[in-house]
């Protein structure tokens, strides 16, 4: 029986409860069910990243300019790596089964930094391997089209790509600081 | 080391017969929606039954529940916090958060449980640990396992939390 030495304790205690129950044969299927979830997140993934490289490699075989095979190349590779990296930093996971041995503070801090760590480092993982085949790409482009009226073009939307990636960039070290402050909190002298 | 498929299965049906209700009040703590409250509730039994299969008996079992649920909950918290507003707030900013239905209009129980429920929704997760564990009657020892926080620390949390709840629920005359 609970200790109760005040009378908000037995409020709290004495809440009616729907007094959910599940068997253990529900609770089976049920993490059946979420290690399924999983393992389709993970095959829906693989195949995204099986079409969009395939459609690189597709580029790449109609491409006649070097550049532009490489620039596809470097895209397909690029995509690749993101896709791999996003499926190991993805955020459905299992527990793990020594859930019950750490503390709420371990716990807590270990996620709060798993997640700052993903936030913080997106621009090696997510922007970067991005950069090799776009660059590559411009400047085939501007190889192969000398007229400074298409250029303008090109630019422009150089331009949007560069803003678009400071923009994830910094909303992203935004969110690593507040998982910062987060983390401090937790680790001040008490 | 892991345990046989049956002491796992034996140690969740006790877990779950001795524990089940206190588990909904946690769920209910950490959750207000119906519906994603029922989904976390469900989580927390799944990670539960599979937790006992490292089960090693190094501390109590009621300690040992405690910890998966807050965890899974604390889990649930970091995943629902880019999509909520509400800024969650520590015991001290939340001592001095004076809120509209202060004494006197929290006339009966369930409005005085919702006021709690509400107080308690509010917290950071390592706080609503410590004063979950508090409302179940646990001492400061057992909340210091649960929660990882030393023990003046769990004193002080507790403290705060007696005073906290004296002043917001006792002066209106709403507990009696």
């Amino acid at each position: 029986m609970n200790e109760v030495e005040n009378p908000v304790q037995k409020l709290w205690q004495e809440q009616p409860v729907e007094g959910i129950k599940m068997s253990v044969d529900e609770i089976r299927r049920r993490a059946g069910r979420f290690e399924r979830r999983i393992a389709r997140r993970n095959r829906r993934e693989t195949v995204a990243c099986v079409l969009v490289s395939g459609l690189f490699v597709y580029f790449l075989i109609g491409a006649h300019d070097v550049l532009f095979r490489i620039a596809y190349g470097l895209f397909g590779a690029g995509m690749i790596w993101v896709a791999v990296q996003l499926q190991r930093k993805g955020s459905i996971r299992n527990m793990p089964l020594t859930l019950g041995a750490s503390n709420s503070l371990q716990f807590y801090r270990t996620e709060l930094e798993r997640q700052r760590d993903a936030v913080r480092n997106v621009w090696p993982w997510y922007l970067a391997p991005l950069v090799p085949g776009y660059l590559v790409l411009t400047i085939a482009y501007a190889i192969a089209f000398p007229q400074p009226v298409r250029w303008i073009g090109v630019l422009a939307f150089d331009v949007f790509v560069v803003l678009l990636f400071i923009g994830i960039w910094k909303m992203n070290q935004r969110a690593a600081r507040c998982l910062d402050r987060m983390i401090d909190e937790l680790n001040a002298p008490e | 080391m892991a345990v046989t498929v049956s002491a796992q299965d034996e140690l969740y049906r006790q877990a779950a017969e001795i524990y089940g209700a206190a588990l909904e009040r946690l769920a209910r703590a950490y959750e207000a929606d119906v519906d994603l409250r029922r989904d976390l509730l469900q989580e927390i039994h799944v990670a539960l039954w599979r937790s006992f299969n490292r089960f090693d008996g190094r501390c109590s079992l009621r300690t040992w529940v405690y910890r998966v649920a807050h965890n899974i909950a604390a889990s649930h918290v970091i995943s629902q916090r880019r999509t909520r507003a509400q800024t969650l707030v520590g015991l001290e900013e939340l001592e001095n958060i004076e809120d509209a239905q202060s004494g006197p209009t929290a006339v009966d129980r369930s409005h005085a449980l919702n006021r709690l429920l509400e107080l308690i929704q509010r917290l950071k997760p390592l706080d609503r640990n410590v004063i979950l564990a508090y409302l179940e009657g646990m001492d400061a020892t057992e909340i210091g396992e649960i929660s990882g926080l030393s023990a003046s620390n769990v004193a002080t949390k507790i403290h705060r939390i007696k005073h906290m709840l004296s002043r917001k629920f006792q002066q209106g005359g709403s507990e009696s």
